[in-house]
């Protein structure tokens, strides 16, 4: 707000300045004795230099008031402070110790116990525990017809499968053709960076937010695009994506 | 495709060097034959003020009032070599405002005052009318209104007086404000090397 | 007899004036001397002093500026070419602004050059001192082999024009090509007054010039008005004098068609993205590739690149 108070400011002396100095010509013969002459000729150079100063003011505020803004992110720009804490030898938070099992018997009754069902039922383990937990699944295959090692290749073939605990809210990265050209590298990176989400992990260790790369989004128009538990915010940079994080969670 | 390329590559070139070698020709033919600055300069002869003939008129300024410079490149110059020295200079007094106690016009010409009259030679008192002063005109004062022209010439003076354009001043414009409006075509532009 | 005492005060009153206007005693003026008293008459030792001939600005002060015009557009073709920087860039306009403009007060320069080239060829009393025909010359060579760089950062009037563009609108394109034959029938006009005889000789583009007086600070009211003019307009779009009016660019532009290197937006292989055709206030992206004769180098299209923020990595 400051900038475009600065502007009008600056504008309005200039404005001022050129209404002086139209004055000076209107009202005043131009070419009276000399002793006017001059003295009007180095009035006129004053106003004419505070008129090229409120000039200089009034661009540099204009600009970064209403300036037209490049519409691809730029790498690099300083984003806000994480408000996670990076800590250093970070270990994951283990697992919760109990862990409710019925539903396994529920939903096998409801899908049934046959090789056929492992990926309905991988599916309903997901969706009610969020990821795939070690001992839902060994219950699992006490339960029914299907084997570890199917168990094993079907969760680890398929991207959507975690094994390990996700955060609160999916973050999904557009990596999708329009947004890869758009930097959706960058969007990534700067995310990584803001929720300290350590190498190689993709959940930040508060457990609030899990990262994923993922294919093309459907909304190209806006890249780059991010989605927070399916609702999506467009025309990201890098800081603006951290503060769509804020937003949507 | 590459014979195209190189075809098209070599015709570029060969436009290229075909103006360079024109602009190159012109340049030459600036820098050799059409080689000197040319500046804006008053004809003496031909300027209503220090023409000889016209009397009675009042002094023409517009080479002060038309000048692009606030303090107009137009200055009168005093030619010592044919200055008369009088004592009685019509250019310093005025000759139609009353006499003071000592025998001098009371008032004098320049409306800014730029000429400094100092005595020179041998001084006799007996005999001020044969005393001799130096007319020196301060060019940072005057302002080329050419009434000291104007008075300085026959009957009353020697025309030591001219109207001259300083070229530290003068910004040499390409078409000079003064000589657009001078009535009798006074301002000509001369080869730097003529102009004096 | 009241009546006389008034008629006489009356007449007295109306006299009075005339009274005033009488010389007083002034000077019967006669010139005492028929020629010019020399230095034995006036004795004393006195020497009969020089006229003095004040000379214009030092030569080597005008070489200069010819060299410092060489060295800018060699800056700004490095600038824009090599280092590919527009913040550079701009800090290279506001010196040519401060210099060629404020301080030189725009003159010479070689858009009004184009006048003096033209009468120095054509007339034989005419003559021009070689500093002007350099300035005529130098952007021109570059232009042939490297594209309008005296746009980019030299030039005082296009600077101050690059300078206040705050938030331009693209002109769609045949608008764009149509104005942009105006500068043609400018330089045409501006070499057919400038070749009359001498006395009716006109400078067009000297009268003419917007923001010469702008840079002066004073001038007549249609030139500071027409700088004004094009100074507002200019925040809105971009450079309007230097695409559609300045017949230099005329003549730059015909150079430029024959450059080898111009302007290259990515650093590397294209890769069509077409992110910046926005970037560019001045209508000099045509089917995804820098058009020379166009590209006024302000190197704005870089920063829009994804290419080239790969290449200027800042992490």
């Amino acid at each position: 707000m400051s900038r475009r108070r600065g502007a009008w400011i600056a504008g309005s002396m200039v404005a001022l300045c050129v209404a002086i100095l139209l004055a000076d010509y209107i009202v005043a013969s131009p070419k009276s004795t000399t002793a006017a002459r001059l003295a009007r000729k180095s009035r006129d150079n004053v106003v004419a230099w505070v008129l090229i100063a409120g000039a200089g003011a009034f661009l540099v505020c204009a600009k970064s008031a209403w300036g037209r803004v490049s519409y691809a992110p730029r790498a690099g720009r300083s984003s806000p402070q994480p408000p996670y804490q990076t800590v250093a030898g970070y270990q994951p938070a283990p697992p919760p110790a109990e862990l409710d099992l019925a539903f396994i018997e529920e939903a096998i009754a409801r899908l049934g116990r046959g090789k056929e069902s492992t990926i309905p039922l991988l599916q309903a383990i997901q969706s009610h525990y969020r990821y795939l937990p070690d001992d839902a699944l060994r219950r699992l295959c006490e339960l029914t017809d299907i084997t570890p090692a199917e168990i094993a290749g079907t969760s680890s073939f398929y991207a959507r499968f975690r094994r390990s605990p996700a955060g609160e809210h999916i973050v999904r990265v557009c990596h999708g053709t329009a947004c890869h050209v758009s930097g959706a590298r960058q969007i990534t990176d700067e995310l990584r960076r803001y929720l300290a989400i350590p190498g190689g992990a993709d959940t930040d260790p508060a457990r609030r937010f899990t990262l994923d790369e993922v294919a093309c989004l459907g909304c190209c128009s806006l890249a780059p695009v991010l989605m927070v538990d399916g609702r999506p915010a467009g025309k990201l940079t890098p800081a603006s994506a951290c503060a769509a994080l804020r937003e949507l969670s | 495709m590459s014979a195209d390329v190189s075809r098209r590559d070599l015709l570029n070139t060969a436009a290229r060097g075909t103006v360079l070698a024109v602009l190159g020709g012109g340049a030459g033919f600036l820098v050799t034959k059409a080689n000197g600055q040319i500046v804006w300069q008053v004809d003496a002869a031909r300027c209503i003020n220090s023409r000889v003939g016209e009397t009675g008129v009042p002094a023409c300024n517009l080479c002060t009032t038309e000048c692009v410079v606030a303090l107009s490149a137009v200055r009168a110059v005093n030619d010592h070599a044919r200055c008369g020295r009088c004592n009685m200079c019509p250019a310093y007094f005025k000759i139609t405002s009353p006499v003071d106690s000592h025998g001098y016009p009371s008032e004098k010409l320049c409306p800014r005052d730029a000429i400094l009259r100092r005595p020179i030679g041998r001084m006799d008192p007996e005999d001020p009318a044969n005393n001799f002063y130096e007319y020196l005109i301060d060019e940072a004062k005057c302002d080329g209104c050419g009434k000291c022209v104007m008075q300085c010439k026959d009957p009353l003076g020697l025309g030591s007086i001219t109207l001259r354009v300083r070229y530290d001043i003068c910004k040499n414009c390409n078409r000079c404000a003064i000589s657009t409006a001078c009535p009798r075509n006074a301002v000509l532009e001369l080869p730097r090397d003529q102009a004096i | 007899m009241k009546g006389k005492g008034w008629q006489f005060l009356a007449c007295a009153l109306l006299l009075l004036p005339w009274v005033r206007i009488l010389p007083a005693q002034t000077v019967p003026y006669q010139r005492p001397v028929e020629t010019a008293p020399q230095p034995d008459s006036i004795g004393g030792g006195y020497r009969i002093p020089v006229v003095q001939k004040p000379l214009p600005r030092a030569y080597w002060l005008q070489i200069l500026d010819v060299a410092l015009l060489a060295a800018a557009m060699g800056v700004s073709i490095w600038l824009v070419l090599a280092r590919r920087s527009r913040k550079w860039l701009v800090g290279l306009s506001i010196a040519s602004l401060a210099y060629f403009g404020f301080y030189r007060e725009g003159c010479i320069c070689p858009i009004g050059s184009i006048q003096n080239v033209t009468v120095a060829l054509i007339d034989p009393k005419y003559s021009i001192p070689i500093v002007v025909t350099a300035t005529f010359i130098l952007p021109l060579v570059a232009a042939l082999f490297f594209g309008r760089a005296f746009c980019g950062g030299v030039c005082a009037l296009g600077a101050i024009q690059e300078l206040v563009v705050i938030r331009p609108v693209q002109v769609p394109r045949r608008l764009d090509r149509a104005l942009g034959l105006l500068k043609y029938v400018y330089l045409g006009l501006a070499i057919a007054y400038a070749v009359k005889p001498a006395l009716i000789r006109n400078f067009l583009i000297c009268r003419f010039d917007p923001f010469v007086g702008i840079f002066r600070r004073t001038g007549p009211p249609h030139m500071l008005i027409i700088g004004g003019l094009f100074l507002a307009a200019g925040m809105f779009v971009g450079r309007p004098y230097c695409r559609w009016l300045c017949p230099y660019g005329g003549l730059l532009a015909w150079c430029t068609r024959l450059a080898r290197r111009g302007v290259t937006i990515t650093p590397g292989p294209e890769l069509d993205c077409g992110l910046c055709i926005d970037a560019c206030p001045y209508g000099a992206i045509e089917k995804m590739r820098a058009v020379g004769r166009n590209c006024l180098y302000c190197a704005r299209c870089y920063d829009s690149c994804p290419k080239h923020r790969q290449l200027v990595r800042i992490s």
